[in-house]
């Protein structure tokens, strides 16, 4: 029996291993390709790189301000959340902890936006981003990532919220907290892994997103990472090597981060979907 | 006394804590989301300040045109498709981590991985895997003597759409594979074992307790996985441009050309509103299904 179990087992991780390598290679196959030299890409493109042919990073950055869009990129990915940081989980904490007519109506008003695709109200959103002049510059995309974060943040945030006990509020509101200090210093530190879960899952949303970028931000400067990429596929086409150099530097942070927090892609995306 | 005081004070706070999210939400979502539908009656072009009401006109041209109807096929077609798949593989791996006894974390994030790239980075990636001469697709069957299966995948457009829709699975099976898994560990081991001592075989055990236990999961991620399949953009963007011709054209992918390269925002709003709707006709089946099921159990 635990022999035939064993066994079992064994051939189950060597699926395991294949299906791996299968989800795996295309990624590897960029990191790899970032490395070689343009002929050696189109002359065997599964062959691993020579040698150590880092010229096609230096090319990127001589040849585009690719800086600039790491810079806009990481920009909007911080500053959009922190906004979110401060602003969701507050509505959240009022809307479980103080039940009224207003709160529950805000509840049920924030998540029939989850169902509002983005593209259905785009063009009128671009309009009224030009009349109070968000419209070319980095506020614009911020402003608008951290409003169509609220629904989704809100729910997240209220199934968190509601398994806190009130007993440790109480004792710091008997000591003379007002409810604004109450859920800084004690409720929202309480909240780590749900705010950890948020910020993952919406940093790596705006760390990649394209179309608002692509259309919000001026064309005639960097835009972000992802818009840059995919104005090198039409620019460069004779260069892969220079765009697989900046496929790699668009994907390793993201991996960086999904390894040191991993626990929290798997929380946000059960609650997300269980309760969206 | 106190009480009352009390009460107005948290009214003040509740309107201080819920303030920005609210007027945030309304102002950039829910009164641009409001306004498409009148954006959708009229010929606006994106940036003439005088804006022309039309009544129904755009809804009659979507329901007359050629291209739309294509778009709609397109979407279709593609959208079926990858959430078909997509679930499958997803709940192959879960049952499969789940399985396993030895590095089903390490396996369980290998699947994830391609979901944390952008649908730009990945349309990118794949693109060069098809590409006729130099892809890694095409040189893998001249190896193995299959030469003549070779395909010109994007550019051909009896394979395109099949071409961006394995970019949509490999992207996105690992994102409803985490979905299953939760389901999946939620299931008592008791119920599994009770079953195996009354001489269940696995694909009895499967069949009679896990399936019906993870029928939720099933509903969520299938539902989410066809609205997701809607609002695809980003890897059609890079890889085929919606082309070749209309071959890849989508519904979003419609409305983004009609909106900013025929400046036709009115009537892009308009096609806008159709794919809000097919959104609302998806959430409602999901719901009624989640309900008939928890009646059920």
């Amino acid at each position: 029996m635990k022999y035939s179990n064993k066994i079992k087992n064994i051939i189950l991780i060597v699926v395991a291993m294949l299906l791996a390598v299968l989800f795996f290679y295309p990624i590897f196959l960029a990191i790899i390709s970032a490395f070689k030299t343009n002929g050696e890409i189109l002359a065997d493109p599964m062959a691993l790189p020579s040698s150590f042919h880092y010229q096609n990073f230096i090319d990127l950055f001589n040849q585009s301000d690719f800086v600039g869009a790491i810079l806009n990129t990481v920009l909007l990915t911080v500053i959009s959340l922190v906004l979110i940081i401060v602003i969701v989980p507050m509505s959240a904490y009022a809307i479980t902890r103080w039940p009224s007519k207003l709160t529950k109506f805000t509840y049920n008003y924030f998540l029939a936006g989850l169902m509002i695709p983005f593209h259905l109200y785009m063009f009128p959103l671009f309009r009224q981003l030009r009349m109070f002049g968000l419209f070319g510059n980095l506020a614009g995309p911020i402003i608008v990532y951290v409003s169509g974060s609220v629904a989704f943040g809100t729910l997240l945030y209220c199934s968190f919220i509601k398994g806190i006990p009130l007993e440790i509020e109480e004792a710091a509101r008997i000591d003379g907290c007002n409810p604004f200090q109450v859920f800084w210093k004690i409720t929202f530190p309480l909240l780590g892994p749900c705010t950890g879960s948020l910020v993952i899952l919406n940093g790596l949303g705006i760390w990649n997103d394209f179309l608002m970028p692509f259309l919000v931000l001026p064309s005639n400067r960097p835009r972000t990472i992802t818009v840059e990429i995919a104005s090198f596929v039409g620019q460069f086409t004779a260069r892969w090597d220079i765009v697989f150099a900046a496929t790699v530097i668009s994907i390793i942070p993201a991996i960086i981060i999904f390894c040191a927090f991993q626990k929290h892609f798997v929380k946000g995306i059960t609650v997300g979907a269980t309760k969206g | 006394m106190e009480k009352v005081k009390k009460k107005s004070n948290i009214d003040k706070y509740t309107l201080l804590f819920i303030a920005p999210a609210f007027l945030l939400f309304t102002v950039f979502l829910v009164i641009p989301a409001a306004s498409s539908v009148y954006y959708s009656f009229t010929s606006w072009d994106g940036i003439n300040p005088n804006i022309n009401f039309i009544g129904l006109d755009n809804y009659r041209e979507i329901f007359k045109s050629v291209r739309f109807r294509n778009a709609l096929r397109n979407t279709i077609f593609l959208t079926v498709f990858v959430s078909l798949f997509e679930n499958a593989i997803a709940l192959g791996l879960a049952l499969l981590v789940d399985q396993i006894k030895w590095f089903s974390n390490f396996f369980r994030s290998a699947y994830y991985l391609p979901v944390l790239i952008s649908g730009i980075v990945s349309g990118f990636i794949w693109m060069t895997m098809f590409n006729y001469n130099f892809g890694v697709i095409n040189g893998l069957l001249r190896s193995i003597g299959l030469g003549n299966m070779t395909q010109d995948w994007l550019g051909n457009p009896a394979f395109a759409l099949i071409s961006v829709g394995i970019v949509l699975i490999w992207r996105g099976a690992g994102y409803y594979m985490i979905i299953y898994l939760a389901s999946l560990q939620s299931v008592s081991p008791e119920l599994l074992e009770a079953a195996s001592i009354d001489g269940a075989s696995a694909i009895q055990k499967f069949r009679r307790i896990t399936l019906p236990l993870i029928s939720g999961a099933f509903t969520i991620s299938f539902t989410l996985s066809l609205i997701n399949g809607l609002r695809v953009f980003d890897q059609i963007n890079v890889m085929t441009d919606g082309g070749p011709g209309f071959a890849t054209e989508t519904i979003v992918y419609l409305l983004f050309n009609v909106g900013f390269r025929e400046g036709r925002q009115g009537f892009g709003t308009a096609v806008g509103m159709v794919l809000f709707l097919m959104i609302i006709i998806l959430n409602t089946i999901q719901q009624k299904f989640l309900r008939s099921r928890e009646v059920e159990l």
